[in-house]
């Protein structure tokens, strides 16, 4: 059974080039959980941002009348990667992995690959 | 013009302290610093602390983690009942749901989290009364995780600025929902949908957090956004009934009659006749 902090731990320690991740609570905004991030990148702020941008597809997608859900979200930074994947468990209908990575150090498929990974050990 | 005389430099007023700063209960913040162990009782919750450190808390203005898990997540109530029969008296609840493969660990950890907070926002708000701390006491739900005081009044203010940045009236947060129909191409997302289908213009957006499973904090949110997108209504405080502004005296107070002009008048009405 892992854990949210062992979750994030392993996210940061096992994806090659993480900056820092946060496990987010949707409704609220709130960062149930952080690690890394540091004074270069506040979590807690980049939490409540990014509810905002999950919202903003998910009432595109409305507007589309696509019947699907998001698997992740990708943003490309000149310098970073921000990688937005959103848990489905059966109690989990509002939380999202954030994940930032440095883009000169980052594999983006593998990270992908790994951040699916660590969602299903978080047993949620 | 006269120039001004001379004066000392204006000592400078004294400058409130930015709202950021002021704590949220100046309590809270003595007895975590002091590490106490016990359950700080206000009028609108109770928050459980541990060596300083937030353990636990719960709100009758909140939905709690028995609500979250069972109606908002997937564990069957039956299982929650087990749970507080074999392990209340414990005080090991949250392990005994773990231990006994009802609940998977993450899942009860991030509901117990959202449930802390939950609570805290409504212990913490202005209008719950005063504080008193109960030495010692603890909570039968065990040790689950635990969020240093800090963490929670700074989520606590983050949540109150939150609210008023969306749609600034707070009389949402206690009336009935009342939706209102979407405008032509209007869409709301599912999670508002359902949020919209159990409102039925009596229900509070506390009463739909518990309908839902929802913490009661979302709720309050979901309901500010609906309201800034004009699905809900937005209800109005009665307008203050206006001030009697006084009249001046000459329009109120009688002037005695000219009677010599009356008299004149008549006798002049009467001669032509």
């Amino acid at each position: 059974m892992a854990n949210v902090e062992t979750a994030l731990k392993e996210a940061t320690t096992s994806i090659e080039g993480a900056i820092g991740a946060a496990l987010v609570d949707y409704g609220s905004g709130m960062a149930l959980g952080t690690i890394g991030g540091g004074k270069d990148l506040d979590l807690a702020v980049a939490a409540a941002g990014n509810t905002d941008v999950v919202r903003a597809k998910v009432r595109t997608m409305e507007m589309l009348g696509l019947q699907d859900d998001i698997e992740d979200i990708l943003i490309t930074l000149g310098g970073q990667y921000h990688l937005i994947r959103l848990l489905k468990g059966r109690g989990a209908t509002g939380f999202f992995l954030y994940l930032a990575l440095d883009r000169g150090r980052a594999n983006l498929a593998m990270a992908r690959h790994q951040l699916k990974k660590i969602e299903n050990e978080l047993e949620i | 013009m006269t120039a001004p005389a001379p004066t000392p430099a204006p000592t400078p007023a004294p400058v409130p302290l930015p709202a950021p700063m002021t704590a949220v209960s100046p309590l809270l913040t003595r007895l975590a610093a002091e590490r106490a162990t016990g359950a700080l009782l206000r009028d609108r919750g109770t928050l459980f602390l541990e060596d300083g450190r937030i353990v636990h808390a719960e709100s009758p203005a909140t939905p709690g983690l028995d609500v979250l898990l069972t109606t908002g997540g997937g564990l069957a109530p039956e299982r929650w009942r087990e749970a507080l029969d074999r392990a209340g008296a414990r005080r090991q609840v949250a392990r005994f749901l773990v231990d006994s493969g009802g609940l998977a660990g993450g899942e009860l950890e991030i509901c117990h989290l959202a449930a802390i907070f939950d609570a805290a926002f409504f212990a913490l708000s202005p209008g719950s009364g005063p504080s008193r701390f109960r030495r010692g006491a603890t909570h039968w739900i065990g040790s689950v995780r635990s969020v240093p005081a800090a963490a929670v009044e700074r989520e606590t203010r983050r949540r109150r600025e939150l609210l008023d940045a969306v749609w600034p009236y707070p009389l949402l947060d206690t009336a009935p929902v009342v939706p209102r129909p979407a405008a032509p191409g209007q869409t709301v997302t599912p999670r508002q949908r359902l949020l919209l289908h159990h409102a039925d213009g009596v229900r509070t957006p506390a009463d739909l957090a518990w309908v839902l499973g929802r913490p009661a904090f979302h709720t309050l949110l979901d309901v500010r956004r609906l309201a800034a997108a004009g699905l809900v209504d937005t209800p109005h405080a009665a307008a203050p009934a206006p001030a009697a502004e006084p009249l001046p005296d000459w329009m109120t107070q009688a002037q005695s009659p000219d009677v010599a002009l009356l008299r004149r008048l008549r006798d002049a009405l009467e001669a032509s006749l």
